[in-house]
């Protein structure tokens, strides 16, 4: 597989992790211009559950405005000292005022509007400035904008009091990614309206940065080549939780392997944030599927070293110093590169963790 | 002088030792008999080494647990006291003594012949992923190469040694060898040396403190290998001689005093445990929860951790560079991963250091190599990572751990420890 063959700036992964990116400190000169971090802000908060006040929600239904109650925006940027919070939402496209996620607009105009401060659980005087960013593709910012526009009139309309809101845009030019800021953007992040370098990179060479977040079954991926691409860093990270819990132990010793637990190693925690049932029992397949994969191979070299128990998950026995050396050794021979990953991961009737 | 002729266990009964006290003096005589010799040019016996190891169990070099971790490998530690053991190993007999000199660090004070205890300290090293060595990279050196300049007097001798070695600059595919470069040994067979067609830099420099400050920065400037500096001498202020410093924690002591050899010990180790903490503390990525919502409202907390080379590498040499870190069970690195490529110079590697068993995210291109480290991950990956960057691929590289310079944390570190030579 090329990764280098996707269309990056439609990837709400890619776009997430930029945004990550951008908060984090690094050197002058380094091929990531980490602009949000020059202007201090940092990430608050990532996918955080925020309900939209009750009375809204009310005032919504009399008025048949059709919006979700409660969402989560990808990421919640702060800035400190000035006490301004950006909600960013990460999007491959636009979209029209009568589809689903003009619901899920909707919550987020309201959630970022002048009752941010109650939405994120904070005294009034904390909050000074509030702001809803989408991030798109650069061509999809004018389509976003006014479909935006038109959301923000319909609620006030109804003295809903709907958010500011910015349409960040995201090109990939010659060897650069850049970011494209408008009115709002720029006003609120203080950076210059236009376009600002936020990505350098080498001719032939995919533009991403290592993946801080590398996995979402909720996201619509640019394509399948890129769906698996990113499944197998998912993969390469879990591999790496298990060869370091067998790296780490004394013999002898039995070590068991959650299934959250290398989840959430693998996730940087994000994994125990998922409500969504259905995307964390995918989550759960996923890792059983490489698990499964694991244990063939290794139990094929060194028998009966893993098995698996339905009440308490997988449990890797070292025996003796030179078994878990051949344990070791054949979990670092392993590699995901060899599954079928295109392979849908089996169902589990009795989904246990 | 060549070195086996020397006796590979010196005929002192360390069992005879019974407290901190009685060592000490041991030593500081053993210490005075040997710079004698040395002066004569007549040393029969072998010189006091340490090795600073640092202990990764989370509990800390508890008394218990550090027996546990070197009975694993056939050691024994019989304490002398709360914070001193006496070792010896099942087949090698006596070794030295172990003192906890910081929570996390601990010296081996050995008279064994250098090769011999080397060997005894790599085989344990390795075997054991709590036990570290620990890793002073030629940027942490020139640090502490200023503080040298700054506290000894400028007509001092001193003594610094440049190892910088291309090993991936090379036309064939490199040779399979130990993970840890032997302790070079003077050889009087020129014949059997190879052929080295790449840039390998090993030399060492002795002079006066002053003459080496006033042309060091302009020599550097001038040829990068000058940057990886592995080994460095304090010269030791009750005497002649000092304490030569090796990149991978061994210190040699070529001064008439034991004591003030631990004290330079002291000193460095907590500059170096200092630099650790701040290194963690920057570093370490997790995942938190923001104030005021726990377990709604989560951040990412952390810095990445940049490397950036002096000079780009060539495409060859990149590539043979991740062939034998990544394909390769004994490499130099000691990483362990599945490179995702993502263009002719640029890959992936979410992996694993394959000493510690801690996981490691990395970056790597030609122009340098980013790195992330998960909560709990040792700060001695970077070090050594620091280490080995600038000994196999740019001697030159700097280093940043999120926008702050690595020198300007090693300096900081300096300054929150006060030299006092001669403090016990």
């Amino acid at each position: 597989m090329n990764p280098t063959e996707t269309d990056r700036v439609s990837d709400p992964l890619f776009q997430l992790n930029v945004v990550l990116w951008l908060t984090q400190p690094l050197p002058q000169g380094s091929s990531i211009v980490p602009l949000l971090h020059e202007r201090g802000f940092v990430v608050y908060a990532i996918s955080p559950p925020l309900p939209v006040p009750l009375d809204l929600q009310a005032a919504a239904q009399s008025a048949r405005v059709a919006l979700q109650n409660s969402g989560r925006p990808d990421v919640l940027l702060a800035h400190p000292l000035e006490r301004k919070f950006a909600f960013i939402e990460c999007k491959a496209s636009s979209f029209g005022p009568n589809s689903n996620t003009a619901e899920q607009a909707r919550s987020f105009l309201l959630m970022a509007g002048p009752r941010a401060a109650e939405v994120l659980g904070l005294d009034p005087a904390h909050v000074r400035g509030s702001l809803l960013a989408y991030l798109v593709p650069a061509g999809q910012t004018s389509a976003l904008r006014t479909t935006l526009e038109q959301l923000q009139r319909d609620l006030n309309d109804f003295q809903m009091p709907a958010g500011n809101f910015s349409v960040v845009g995201l090109e990939m030019a010659a060897l650069e990614v850049r970011l494209i800021v408008d009115g709002q953007g720029s006003a609120f992040l203080s950076l210059a309206s236009g376009s600002h370098v936020i990505i350098r990179f080498q001719p032939e060479t995919d533009p991403r940065p290592l993946y801080f977040i590398p996995y979402d079954p909720d996201v619509t991926y640019p394509s399948e080549t890129e769906r698996l691409f990113c499944k197998r860093i998912l993969f390469e990270r879990i591999h790496s939780s298990v060869l370091v819990a067998a790296g780490r132990s004394n013999t002898p010793a039995d070590i068991l392997l959650s299934v959250n637990d290398l989840l959430n190693d693998a996730m940087f925690g994000m994994y125990a944030l998922w409500e969504n049932r259905d995307s964390a029992q995918h989550m759960r397949g996923l890792c059983k599927q490489l698990l499964q994969a694991i244990t063939r191979a290794v139990n094929g070299e060194v028998p009966q070293a893993i098995s698996y128990d339905p009440e308490r998950g997988w449990k890797v026995a070292l025996i003796t110093d030179e078994h878990r050396q051949k344990v070791i050794d054949a979990l670092t021979r392993f590699s995901c590169e060899t599954m079928n990953l295109k392979a849908p991961p089996e169902e589990d009737l009795f989904d246990r963790p | 002088m060549i070195l086996k002729e020397l006796m590979a266990v010196p005929d002192i009964e360390l069992a005879q030792i019974k407290d901190r006290h009685a060592m000490i003096r041991l030593f500081d005589g053993y210490a005075t008999e040997r710079m004698e010799e040395l002066q004569a040019e007549k040393l029969k016996r072998p010189l006091v080494k340490s090795h600073l190891l640092e202990i990764l169990d989370s509990h800390g070099p508890k008394s218990e647990s550090l027996q546990v971790i070197f009975a694993r490998h056939g050691a024994r530690l019989n304490p002398l006291d709360e914070s001193l053991f006496l070792v010896t190993d099942a087949k090698e007999g006596q070794i030295g003594f172990l003192e906890v000199l910081r929570p996390r660090i601990v010296a081996l004070y050995s008279p064994l012949r250098s090769d011999v205890l080397t060997r005894w300290v790599r085989r344990t090293v390795m075997s054991n992923p709590e036990l570290d060595y620990v890793w002073f990279s030629g940027l942490t050196f020139g640090v502490l190469w200023d503080l040298v300049a700054q506290l000894s007097r400028p007509n001092r001798f001193t003594r610094l040694v440049f190892t910088h070695d291309s090993i991936f600059d090379i036309d064939g595919p490199e040779r399979e060898t130990e993970e840890e470069p032997a302790e070079a040994e003077e050889t009087s067979d020129d014949d059997a040396q190879e052929v080295v067609e790449r840039r390998a830099t090993s030399f060492r420099l002795v002079d006066r403190v002053g003459v080496i400050q006033n042309k060091l920065t302009a020599m550097q400037r001038l040829y990068a290998p000058l940057y990886a500096i592995s080994q460095l001498r304090f010269p030791s202020p009750v005497g002649r001689g000092g304490h030569d410093f090796y990149d991978n924690g061994r210190v040699t002591n070529r001064s008439e005093s034991f004591r003030d050899h631990r004290s330079h010990l002291l000193f460095v180790v907590r500059i170096y445990e200092h630099l650790l903490m701040a290194t963690e503390q920057r570093a370490w990525y997790s995942i938190q929860d923001s104030v005021g919502f726990p377990g709604q409202f989560r951040k990412i907390v952390g810095a990445p951790i940049t490397l950036r080379f002096k000079e780009p590498l060539t495409q060859q040499v990149f590539e043979h560079w991740i062939t034998a870190t990544f394909e390769r069970k004994r490499n130099k690195f000691r990483l362990w991963g599945h490179p995702l490529r993502l263009g002719p110079t640029k890959v992936h590697v979410y992996g694993v250091d394959r000493h510690l068993w801690q996981p490691l995210f990395l970056e790597l291109t030609s122009t340098g190599c980013t790195a992330i480290i998960p909560n709990g991950t040792c700060g001695n990956t970077v070090h050594r990572l620091v280490t080995n960057i600038q000994r196999y691929l740019d001697p030159g590289a700097i280093a940043f751990i999120g926008d702050k310079l690595y020198t300007q944390m090693v300096k900081e570190s300096a300054n929150t420890v006060h030299y006092e030579p001669n403090r016990d």
